[in-house]
């Protein structure tokens, strides 16, 4: 599995067909985000906006590999396994984008509630946002597993589908992702750090069902 | 016995209610075996050889048994990142070969196949025909158990084909099934355990016509060998020929697909005690026998 993964990094990266989701991201956290906005709103703004960077990273990994090259590293390894090395480096991709915004957003915020009256410790609510963008990147690939070969083909109907469901995952009450970004601006307004920690459990559980999908699939659909 | 791969009653349609491609078969390829799957475009030969990858599963029925296997697809593409070296080394430690071997297995691959040239190319560079040989190449990296070769020989030049087709010999020699599909009927002629054809979906296994079809034989060598006094010629290197004459007491007479000649000679002079290679010439099918 270590070679897998290598093999799939080392194409995700040398592609360079990860510069325009990553260029898209600094733009969305360059618009959305300033220094000395209250950190918590800010850090909800970065994780929600990274849930469709997530999904474009999937479609890369899964859309960049040619069908034949795909299917000798298949045989080797057996095509479940080949399709969740994508998916894994596509989730590892953005959970690294992620931690480097947040970090980012957490050295430049203003430690304080929506009102500015309120202080809010910057360490604790770096980590609260961690999490939350740790569950916006796994729903994000989970998004991205679903909405690409094997389950949509055709790009014409796979790219809105994409983009829909992305958009629908995060403002859905309910979604793991909603629930941890509206923590995140809820805990900002009252000057409190959330513990998003159910809503990350609720995000690896969809996200392991979907990739679970996705790689059975890979065998019964055709390349 | 785990490494036979057989397919019980495996059909296989794409969809819910798409027309079923194959339907009823059944086959085995067994350690050693060379089978070839022969019939017109768009009957489902690759779909079978997908199948027996398992990079298809079926839509109904069994595969059975799970041999490392190694595929080389019908057309490779050339729209991957790496250079030629750096992809066979990724394949390599896919594969289950440690980094260093990795690297070693894909310079030695290259080279056995005239491409140590471009090594160090990029793929988006290669022509057609050297992107083929470092699609066959990827496949040899590991001596996998079962080796499936879609078409693999198109577009390879002639040094490479007859390379292909001695690997072919070595692994199955080595104890590996190999399948493959070609349009060229002459393909491995005469090395062949098994020849299947697929037809309206179903598998025919073809009994091997001797005297309707004598075209069908490729090039063989016949190689004259003596062996230690009273010795009497390896089984192995009696699986090896196709015919195997005494014209003297201890000097054999042996006909093999010239394929295989690397493989028998081998054998002859690995054995114990080893037999001597008198000689060894090339004979044309046309040459009459």
């Amino acid at each position: 599995m270590t070679a897998l993964l290598r093999y799939q990094a080392a194409l995700l990266v040398r592609s360079q067909r990860w510069l325009p989701p990553v260029i898209l991201y600094a733009v969305f956290l360059g618009v959305g985000v300033q220094s000395g906005q209250p950190i918590l709103d800010s850090l909800g703004y970065a994780a929600a906006a990274l849930l469709p960077v997530a999904a474009w990273l999937v479609r890369i990994c899964v859309a960049g590999e040619p069908p034949a090259a795909r299917a000798c590293v298949s045989a080797a390894v057996g095509p479940a396994r080949a399709h969740l090395a994508a998916l894994l480096v596509a989730l590892a991709g953005a959970a690294l984008l992620g931690t480097v915004a947040t970090v980012l957003v957490t050295l430049i915020s203003d430690p304080v509630s929506s009102d500015h009256q309120i202080r809010v410790p910057r360490v604790p609510a770096g980590g609260s946002g961690l999490l939350a963008v740790l569950a916006c990147a796994l729903l994000g690939t989970a998004v991205g597993a679903l909405t690409t070969w094997p389950l949509l083909r055709s790009p014409g109907r796979a790219v809105p589908t994409m983009l829909l469901a992305a958009l629908l995952s995060v403002v859905v009450t309910g979604s793991p992702a909603h629930a941890a970004v509206s923590g995140l601006v809820t805990g900002s307004q009252q000057g409190t750090v959330p513990l998003p920690l159910l809503p990350l459990a609720a995000a690896a559980v969809v996200t392991a069902g979907a990739l679970a999908l996705a790689c059975t699939l890979t065998s019964r659909r055709s390349p | 016995m785990e490494r036979d791969l057989q397919l019980d009653n495996v059909g296989r349609r794409y969809g819910l209610r798409g027309p079923w491609v194959l339907r009823g078969i059944h086959l085995t390829l067994a350690p050693g075996t060379l089978t070839r799957i022969e019939g017109p475009n768009g009957t489902g030969k690759s779909t079978l050889l997908r199948i027996l990858a398992r990079l298809d599963a079926p839509s109904e029925g069994r595969v059975k048994g799970r041999p490392r296997t190694a595929y080389v697809p019908e057309r490779f593409p050339s729209a991957l990142p790496f250079t030629a070296a750096g992809y066979l080394t990724h394949l390599a430690t896919i594969h289950g070969l440690t980094r260093t071997s990795a690297q070693r297995a894909a310079a030695d691959t290259l080279e056995r196949f005239g491409a140590s040239s471009y090594a160090h190319t990029p793929m988006a560079q290669l022509s057609k025909g050297s992107s083929q040989k470092v699609a066959v190449a990827q496949a040899l990296l590991a001596e996998p158990e079962l080796l499936v070769l879609d078409e693999a020989w198109t577009g390879l030049d002639t040094g490479a084909r007859a390379e292909l087709e001695r690997a072919v010999a070595e692994r199955t020699t080595a104890g590996g099934a190999v399948v493959f599909v070609d349009h060229d009927p002459r393909r491995l002629a005469g090395a062949t355990d098994a020849v299947y054809a697929v037809r309206e979906g179903g598998l025919a296994r073809r009994t091997t016509p001797v005297a309707s079809e004598p075209a069908v034989t490729g090039p063989h060598v016949v190689v004259e060998a003596q062996g230690p006094a009273g010795g009497r010629l390896p089984a192995d290197a009696h699986r090896t020929a196709s015919t195997a004459e005494e014209p003297h007491p201890g000097t054999y007479r042996l006909t093999v697909p010239a394929s295989h000649s690397d493989v028998l000679l081998r054998t002859l002079l690995t054995s114990r005690p080893p037999w001597h290679v008198v000689s060894v010439r090339h004979e044309t099918p046309e040459g009459g026998r």
